[in-house]
């Protein structure tokens, strides 16, 4: 029965809603006619004509509000108060139109930059990666538990783990590799991944031709087969599906395409276009023990937590220490969620950055509730009117919220287009890049973000200045005219211009320190000649590249030829080079005395560099000699080491001469130290090891020397702008044989500036919020103290007519603004040392800087407190042009 | 006034289903049939009819037409609608069984 009555509800109420003009006339209609029946009846019964139609109206009781009581009665009318509510509102902002369109453009530059820094947010931290149930995938590391770092796997301990584990449905192991690809087509350099054959049905990925690896390919004497990226797929095969089964040669192997990945496939970030079995790997790197060249991705069983898996694969360590002491005692295990590794830099940075943006929407609801204050002040005889009338106090706080919230919906629709057009190229031009940036833009989230925060931030600033307009005493504001209470409307908006000027030195003093961190960076001596050095790499001809003694030959001709460049200075072979963002690692120990484990001995970074390196990167000797031609294969293994290294290791002796053990080479003898360089960065933050050891290529030999010498770097000094130089350097690599291929060219002056990209992102976000806020605050300060000026026109009139000069006026204006903005400055400063010690207590953003530095505090405090001095300059110099006579019979 | 009470309100409810049970009636109609039919003893006022009336069209028991009377004028006629007598159906035998309880026990006590 409840579903029939419907039938006749439902018509009814759609009337109500959209027809409200004729059911309103019809009800009019209906009661009219009412009275008219019921006054003729009297008439009938004797009354006279007046008396009758009073005693009519008499017995329906006040008309109007019977009139209100149907309605009531049509029980819909929480909805018709919104829709005239909005209807009401919109009138209203349209008759002000200079007040709306400021309203609206504050909102939208406060909503829109924080839609905008939301969207990064959600598309870099809390958007799921692109692999199948993405939050139950993990990354394994070994961990070194003397230097307490994770470190990569080895490949022995990750078939073992692999056999062992019981946490994880599927594990894999990859590992990057420079690859050239020499056949079909021409020559080319590639990004090279070995994975394991679990590795993609551990992401949850389908190759979008053939197959994955099976084991029996994952091992040495596997058949040579090959993934390849969608890209390749289509730039060399033409994406047909008879590519299957077709080979590339890679690095001088005919590999047999048995995969072709899909297109948007990233493994974690990198871009690689040739994929093949890491069990075939060079088993000098896979087969030893001590060496951890492998990542570990696995995939949580389900009901598995990390907690539970990271438990049992310590224990499963332990047990491998146990078993290969010599190689793993002195090793952990750490199970971490995959996500981490991509966004655990960036998160904090972000997350500041929406912090601070979101203080800066702060300010301009500040701004605007003061506007609403201000224009409220005029409407106090509207709401006492419509009070009288009956509306609810309720009411009108509905009313006005409305209106805010209609003024804050107009200027988030605005901020959302600004942040959907802006946020990509700012982010371009801004330094560094983020991870996962493909990800950023307006989707689902973004977008109820801004809805939700639209509205938020109407009822936030709507709020206080409806709650004190529906207040308002009805007899005074009826009486006085228009013109309403000042008091408790002035006493808002000092505060909320404190809170705006307390908010804006937060800001000003992060930039601030930011800006100071990164001169303190730039000032760092990164310890080589970074001004002038560029460096690439070299892709050999297949006939240079079967031999060592090939290889030697082909580069020593490459370095020769570019040594005879004019313009350029040093020219020399390397396998590492600092702020290059790769490592080469290993132990060592002083002495022949072999630590009991490989994961005890110290960690150094060696750099396998041909003679001159030392001379060309402009590293200071300190002690001894640099290596000489005379330091040949047959001769003395020597090495030289930095200073880190010397004062760790000999801080009462003199290093030079004394005897040190490298794993895999033997016994070496120190000849020289030089100074440390920074090779992690100017901050050196994240430095795994210190210390640093320098050896020569001519003394490599043995099973080492083709995998090093594939992997060589050239570094030329060259006093002209790399631009200039290239050209002939370019013709020089080509020249030898017409397929050597150059690539990864890296100017390492830009490699430095990049290397501060972490610091420069957030300081200029920063900077431009920090200015954003401090133009929206002084105009806060601006709007206040003009309208206090002219609400106190006839005091500062009786203050002149009793002889106030207008010099005391001024002083007066600008005193009032002033004490305003040192209350602002006090509080923002308090806060600001509060949260700066906070922040720089877990994030490493600070360098050379301390949170509570005065230089930065004072700076800033004097900028802001003359900003808010000249933001009072106009208003002041009104309030002096006052004349008394005027002002005095000014009511 | 502001609204009735609950028992007064479901009476005249009760009241106005009933008067429209018979006949479709314009507003003035049923204010004149109400006072026949209640006279004195509810004290039912013009004003408290129309808001009466709107509330019940709008749950559903009766439905209103604009009609042309034989004077030729426009008037709203009010009529009960199906599940409208069904509802009075129901409240009318609760009321019966109430009412008999009442002076069942009234004639208890008396005795």
């Amino acid at each position: 029965m409840r579903l029939q009555r419907w039938i006749y509800k439902l018509p009814l109420r759609i009337r109500s809603l959209f027809d409200r003009q004729k059911v309103d006339e019809e009800l009019d209609e209906e009661l009219r006619d009412h009275i008219e029946l019921k006054t003729q009846e009297h008439i009938a019964s004797g009354m006279v004509s007046q008396e009758a139609r009073r005693a009519a109206l008499l017995e329906i009781g006040g008309l109007e509000k019977r009139k209100e009581e149907c309605r009531d009665a049509r029980q819909i009318t929480w909805l018709q108060d919104l829709l005239q509510d909005i209807h009401y509102g919109l009138r209203i902002l349209r008759k002000s139109p200079g007040f709306t369109s400021i309203a609206i453009l504050t909102l939208a530059l406060g909503i829109g930059a924080n839609t905008a820094i939301f969207s990064v947010v959600q598309g870099v931290l809390l958007a799921p990666l692109a692999y199948s149930q993405p939050d139950r995938l993990v990354l394994v590391w070994q961990y070194n538990l003397t230097l307490k770092h994770p470190i990569s796997v080895s490949y022995p301990d990750f078939l073992d783990w692999e056999r062992e584990a019981r946490s994880f449905q599927q594990m894999a192991a990859y590992d990057s590799q420079d690859r050239n690809l020499t056949a079909p087509g021409t020559p080319e350099h590639l990004n090279g991944e070995e994975i394991s054959s679990g590795f993609l049905s551990t992401l949850g990925i389908k190759p979008i031709l053939g197959r994955e690896f099976s084991p029996e390919e994952d091992r040495q004497g596997g058949a040579p087969v090959v993934l390849i990226s969608d890209r390749l797929w289509r730039s060399r095969f033409a994406g047909r599906i008879e590519a299957l089964g077709k080979s590339v040669t890679v690095d001088g192997v005919d590999y047999t395409i048995s995969g072709v990945l899909p297109a948007d496939f990233r493994l974690l970030g990198d871009d690689a276009d040739v994929y093949t079995p890491i069990g075939q790997g060079d088993p000098l790197i896979y087969g030893d023990r001590t060496i951890h060249p492998v990542l570990c991705v696995a995939r949580l069983k389900p009901g598995v937590s990390i907690a539970q898996s990271d438990a049992e694969m310590s224990a499963i360590q332990e047990h491998q220490d146990q078993l290969y002491p010599s190689a793993d005692r002195g090793l952990g295990a750490s199970v971490k969620p995959l996500k981490h590794e991509f966004v655990a830099d960036v998160s904090g940075t972000l997350l500041l950055l929406l912090g601070a943006v979101g203080i800066v929407l702060l300010i301009a609801c500040a701004n605007v509730a003061n506007l609403l204050l201000a224009r409220s002040a005029a409407r106090t005889r509207e709401f006492a009117i419509r009070s009288a009338l009956g509306a609810s106090g309720a009411r009108i706080v509905r009313q006005l919220l409305a209106e805010s919230v209609l003024l804050s919906l107009a200027g988030g629709t605005l901020g959302l287009l600004l942040a959907k057009w802006g946020v990509r190229p700012v982010l371009a031009a801004l330094p560094g890049s983020l991870p996962r940036s493909e990800n950023i833009g307006v989707n689902l989230s973004v977008l109820s973000f801004a809805l939700l925060a639209s509205v938020a931030v109407g009822i936030l600033f709507g709020l206080a200045p409806a709650l004190q307009s529906s207040q308002t005493d009805l007899q005074a504001s009826l009486k006085a005219g228009g013109r309403g209470a000042t008091s408790p409307h002035h006493r808002t908006q000092s505060s909320l211009v404190i809170v705006q000027v307390a908010l804006t030195l937060v800001l000003l003093v992060g930039a601030g320190l930011l800006f100071r961190t990164i001169r303190r960076l730039w000032e760092v001596n990164p310890g080589f000649d970074a001004g002038h050095l560029i460096a690439f790499n070299v892709g050999l001809s297949p006939s240079a590249n079967k031999t060592v003694a090939g290889m030697r030959v082909a580069y020593q001709q490459l370095i020769e030829r570019i040594r005879n460049i004019p313009g350029v200075k040093a020219a020399e072979l390397t396998i590492l080079f600092p702020l290059s963002e790769h490592q080469n690692i290993g132990p060592f120990w002083v002495g022949s005395q072999e630590p009991p484990s490989s994961a005890l001995a110290p960690r150094a970074l060696y750099y396998w560099t041909g003679p001159d390196y030392l001379r060309t990167m402009e590293i200071p000797l300190l002690q001894g000699r640099y290596f000489t031609a005379a330091d040949t294969a047959s001769s003395q293994p020597v090495v030289l080491i930095d200073t880190a290294l010397a004062q760790a290791y000999f801080p009462d002796k003199d290093p030079v001469g004394q005897a040190m053990t490298i794993p895999h080479w033997g016994p070496v003898r120190i000849i020289g130290v030089v100074g440390h360089v920074r090779h992690w960065g100017l901050d050196e933050r994240d430095a795994y090891t210190q210390n640093q050891i320098y050896a020569s290529l001519n003394q490599l030999q043995g099973d080492w020397a083709p995998l090093f010498y594939r992997r060589l770097t050239v570094v030329v000094s060259t006093p002209l702008d790399a631009a200039a130089v290239m050209p002939a350097i370019k013709a020089a690599v080509y020249g030898a044989s017409g397929d050597q291929t150059i690539y990864g060219v890296q100017v390492i002056q830009q490699s430095l500036a990049q290397s501060l990209s972490s610091q420069r992102f957030p300081m200029i976000l920063l900077g431009v919020f920090a200015g954003l806020a401090l133009l929206l605050a002084s105009i806060g300060i601006y709007g206040v103290i003009s309208y206090s000026v002219i609400q106190r026109v006839h005091e500062i009139g009786i203050r002149m007519a009793l002889g106030a000069e207008r010099r005391d006026v001024f002083r007066m204006v600008i005193g009032q603004g002033l004490r305003l903005a040192l209350a602002g400055v006090a509080i923002g400063a308090a806060t600001a040392f509060i949260l700066a010690r906070l922040l720089s207590s877990f994030s490493h953003l600070l360098y050379g800087v301390g949170a509570g530095d005065p230089a930065t505090f004072l700076a800033v405090s004097a900028v802001l407190t003359g900003v808010a001095i000249l933001a009072c300059y106009i208003p002041a110099r009104r309030a002096m042009k006052v004349d008394p006579m005027v002002a005095l019979r000014y009511e | 006034m502001s609204k009735p009470s609950d028992l007064v309100q479901g009476t005249l409810d009760l009241l106005l289903l009933k008067i429209l049970a018979l006949q479709p009636l314009n507003g003035f109609a049923i204010s004149l049939r109400l006072k026949q039919v209640s006279g004195d003893v509810l004290q039912v006022s013009d004003g408290s009819l129309y808001p009466a009336l709107h509330k019940l069209e709008q749950e559903g028991w009766i439905s209103a037409e604009w009609k042309t009377t034989e004077n030729n004028r426009r008037a709203k006629y009010y009529s009960l609608t199906r599940p409208g007598r069904k509802h009075l159906d129901k409240e009318a035998d609760n009321w019966g069984r109430l009412a008999a309880a009442i002076s069942h026990v009234v004639k208890l006590k008396e005795i």
